[in-house]
């Protein structure tokens, strides 16, 4: 395949060339309430080019077919010389680069029947339905896939890599009349089928969470002191200043390249807030991203002062800094954008009992359904909470949405708790129509001063 | 090729199935910053085959140029399979709905790129970024199944998107709104899409203090979202089989304000979800939802409607991977007899909401939606006196729609959903 590649390469128009080709096998097992939803098998191959001329605009072209590589090139082309450009697009730097990555793949996937991983999910999916009567309807998800994937550039880059995944995901409804809840658990690993095992805990808790919650008033709306666990802290961060830190939103944007000016401050000295591609065993990870740059640990956010972003070559080289390796795409069906890979908050110091310690009425958001962004405005939705009060943990409620503003919110995170860890969650991130990218997020229990959940009021 | 993908599944023992293929091709143009920057070109294929074997459902799907391995990839699948007596439907004849545009089909590229130029200049501003994507896709759509049904149709679609983001100093404002249909824009569509995105910059020109409370709230089409989700969710063929809709068992009763009537309707000529025939080989019907304020269906794929014990409703959708499902078409909540600017004027402390923030992450069968806003602006005594930032609305969807405060006599097409302007009583609202 590479030498296919590099055949067409040698004998495409453009200044710059590169061509991405993959092929996937993957699984999908379902089961929905007592049943096999589907347990099916996939080979899904195809490829991408991108061209760019001096002068010109990207020219880009994805498709199924790999024997047609010549023709994609040379409308790739087409389209870029049609694309004239006043200030032409430049590409920071980055040395070629030769490796054939072959992970560790613990349990190739490729090697289990679908026999077995059918078997497995089964077991995992009783486990949530002898839970309670009130489990009426369940969700278990298993997935697996292998990439090969291939990339090859005009600068010299040429690249093979394995990239594994798999996720398990647990989604229990419980009902009770009328009023419905849900408990959700997801797992997303680069890795094989050994890393999947044993997970039952998982299916338990998201079943009894379901439950749980059907006795769970809702919260009442209005300003709290918040502590977020660090799961929910973790897509706070995604939300709150990931996407922000993605360069394609300010580099063409010259009143968004002021507000977000390096040596800014976000927020106190307690807030560290970083991306790193390169951090082992995450499902973030990968050592090149989709441009061939090699990833790295980014740190955004240095103890409250704005310090660094996420580059692809393109957005790196219109803003004179470096690119991060965080032009990524989803799939051969898309181009390379800038996206966050592993995303976190740095710990700070003491414990959770310290964080809650001192507070009279509070919210403790735990765990998340979701977040979205419109940049300064963005939410995070709570699996669940617990309300504080004298300082204590008191009964769990339910409906807990956060609505977060980036100038406020950051700035009021008053204390930041030692207890740090990664959220290796399923899902992904979605931007652009590209979703879901595997992303990871991390973070240690974290104090917001005052944050906005909506609600009915007290 | 896909009447060979069956015969083969049956000469390795399926005893029925059906198959879909699917071929697409899009042509992209991106304007980041006001400027053309990056053509792209996608073609796609596919094909997804399902077969039974034994009285068990197997399915499987492929982008290879050889797709004859996805016939074992299904057998194996249908091993595993549950039982389910699906029937497949028959030979006849199918309802006609325009789905493809030769003018959009034959576009020149300079004709897209017009299109986006034309958008740029009307929204270009002190401030402002305008990005504009405009995408023309080509397709073809096969089914073909055992029981002798074959159907195939070309669609075309574009879709223009424009969004526009201020930033004034640490004030950020996103606004965005889009096009999608068979045919391209007229002119003044276009003028108007841009209209839109102007009067909503303009509007939010100033930011005033949200108010707080149970209020009035005017909800716009891009705003209605978030309060038609449980509906939609309800009123789906697998919500009912899985005992989690709590509109299942509720038929013929007036659950919602006589105002409230939803229609699911596949054969409007030009509309972006047309087609005279679903994913699975049933023809395409209207179906109605809602009507005055009283359920009266829901929407059902081939295995979901046989697991009910009802017929299909001709919703079965299929995407390359993975078994069919239901899936709403264009959806239509109907218009009704007040006037835009009337549902506004009755309103003397509240909001107009465009645009929620998280939207299908909450619970969302439970009807229960809390959002905050990231396009809403403040009304009192009837006038819009400027937008409002950090406020969050909250409500349950099945109790708002009980009791409906108005609904607008205008509407408007939203990707594939036509609706209009809802006025809700008592929606919770809460600032810092």
């Amino acid at each position: 395949m590479l030498d296919r590649l590099l055949d067409a390469l040698s004998r495409a128009r453009g200044d710059y060339v590169e061509i991405r080709a993959e092929r996937t096998w993957s699984t999908t097992v379902q089961y929905r309430g007592r049943r096999l939803e589907t347990a099916s098998t996939s080979d899904n191959e195809g490829g991408a080019v991108r061209v760019l001329n001096r002068g010109h605009g990207w020219g880009s072209a994805s498709f199924n077919d790999l024997d047609d590589l010549s023709g994609m090139l040379a409308r790739a082309d087409e389209l870029s010389r049609a694309i004239r450009l006043d200030e032409p697009i430049r590409l920071a730097e980055v040395p070629p680069q030769h490796a054939d990555v072959k992970p560790d793949l613990d349990g190739d996937v490729r090697g289990v029947t679908l026999h077995e991983k059918k078997s497995f999910l089964e077991a995992l999916n009783a486990v949530m339905l002898a839970v309670d009567d009130r489990v009426v309807d369940t969700q278990a998800s298993y997935g697996d896939e292998i990439t090969e994937h291939y990339y090859v550039n005009s600068d010299g880059t040429q690249l093979v890599e394995t990239r594994p995944q798999v996720t398990l995901s647990a989604l229990a409804t419980a009902r009770a009349g009328d009023s419905i809840e849900r408990g959700l658990e997801s797992l997303g690993l680069r890795c094989g089928w050994h890393a999947m095992q044993n997970r039952e805990a998982m299916f338990q808790a998201a079943a009894e969470r379901a439950v749980q919650l059907l006795d769970a008033p809702t919260v009442r709306g209005g300003a709290y002191p918040v502590v977020l666990d660090p799961r929910l802290a973790g897509v706070f961060v995604h939300e709150a200043f990931g996407h922000l830190s993605e360069a394609d939103f300010v580099y063409e944007n010259p009143q968004a390249r002021k507000m977000m000016t390096l040596g800014r401050r976000f927020g106190g000295d307690v807030l560290t807030i970083g991306d790193d591609g390169s951090a082992a065993g995450l499902r973030g990870t990968l050592p090149f991203d989709d441009e061939g740059t090699p990833t790295r640990n980014t740190v955004l956010v240095d103890r409250g002062v704005l310090v660094g972003r996420l580059h692809s070559r393109e957005t790196a080289a219109a803003m004179g800094e470096q690119p991060t390796g965080n032009a990524r795409a989803i799939s051969y069906r898309h181009p390379p954008i800038v996206r966050m890979t592993n995303t976190y908050i740095g710990p700070g110091s003491g414990t959770f009992e310290d964080l809650i310690g001192d507070i009279p009425l509070g919210v403790y958001a735990c765990d998340a359904f979701g977040g979205q962004t419109y940049l300064e405005n963005f939410s995070f939705t709570a699996a669940y909470g617990r309300m504080i009060r004298d300082g204590e943990l008191a009964e769990l409620v339910k409906n807990v949405v956060l609505a977060g503003n980036l100038f406020q919110t950051l700035d009021r995170i008053e204390r930041v708790a030692a207890d740090f860890q990664w959220h290796q969650m399923g899902g992904g991130c979605g931007k652009r129509g590209q979703f879901p990218l595997p992303v990871t997020e991390g973070a240690p229990h974290v104090r917001i001063e005052e944050a906005l959940i909506g609600g009915e009021r007290a | 090729m896909i009447d060979d993908l069956l015969a083969r599944a049956g000469r390795a023992g399926a005893q029925a199935g059906d198959a879909m293929l699917r071929h697409a091709e899009t042509t992209t143009l991106t304007f980041e910053a006001g400027r053309l920057k990056a053509g792209t070109v996608t073609a796609e294929r596919g094909v997804n085959l399902r077969v039974l074997v034994d009285g068990r459902v197997g399915v499987a799907g492929s982008t290879a140029a050889d797709p004859t391995a996805v016939v074992d990839a299904a057998l194996e699948s249908a091993r595993l399979g549950e039982t389910v007596a699906l029937t497949f439907p028959e030979a006849g004849p199918l309802p006609a709905v325009r789905t493809e545009s030769p003018a959009t089909r034959d576009a020149s590229l300079d004709a897209l790129e017009s299109m986006g130029r034309q958008l740029v200049e009307r929204l270009a501003g002190e401030g402002r970024q305008v990005g504009i994507t405009v995408e023309r896709e080509t397709g073809e759509t096969r089914v073909v199944n055992t029981t002798g049904r074959e159907a195939a149709y070309a669609t075309t679609q574009v879709a223009v998107v424009a969004e526009v983001t201020r930033v004034a100093h640490d004030d950020v404002l996103i606004v965005y709104d889009y096009h999608l249909a068979v045919d391209l824009p007229a002119p003044d569509e276009l003028d108007r899409l841009a209209a839109d995105i102007a009067r909503r910059l303009t509007e939010a020109a100033s930011v005033v203090d949200p108010p707080e409370g149970a209020l009035p709230v005017v909800f716009t089409p891009h705003g209605l979202a978030a309060v038609l989700l449980p509906i939609e969710q309800g009123l789906h063929g697998k919500a009912v089989l899985q005992g989690v809709s709590p509109l299942a068992d509720k038929t013929g009763e007036q659950v919602f304000d006589p105002a409230v009537t939803l229609v699911d309707d596949p054969l409007t000529d030009g509309a972006p979800a047309s087609r005279p025939v679903d994913d699975e080989g049933v023809a395409s019907r209207r179906l109605r939802l809602i009507e005055a304020g009283v359920v009266r269906s829901f929407v059902y794929d081939l295995e979901t409607a046989t697991r009910t014990g009802c017929a299909s409703t001709g919703h079965g959708a299929r995407g390359i991977f993975g078994k069919p499902r239901a899936s709403y078409t264009n959806l239509r909540l109907e218009s009704g007899d007040r006037q835009r600017a009337d549902l506004l004027a009755g309103v003397r402390d509240g909001l107009v909401v465009d645009e929620l923030i998280g939207v299908g992450q909450g619970n969302v069968a439970s009807g229960a939606f809390s959002h905050p806003v990231a396009l809403a602006y403040r009304v009192t005594n009837g006038e819009v006196v400027g937008r409002v930032k950090d406020a969050a609305v909250a409500g349950n969807s099945f109790e708002l729609l009980a009791r409906v405060g108005g609904v607008s006599s205008e509407q408007r097409w939203l990707g594939t959903r036509q609706l209009p302007w809802v006025l809700l009583e008592g929606v919770s609202v809460s600032a810092r």
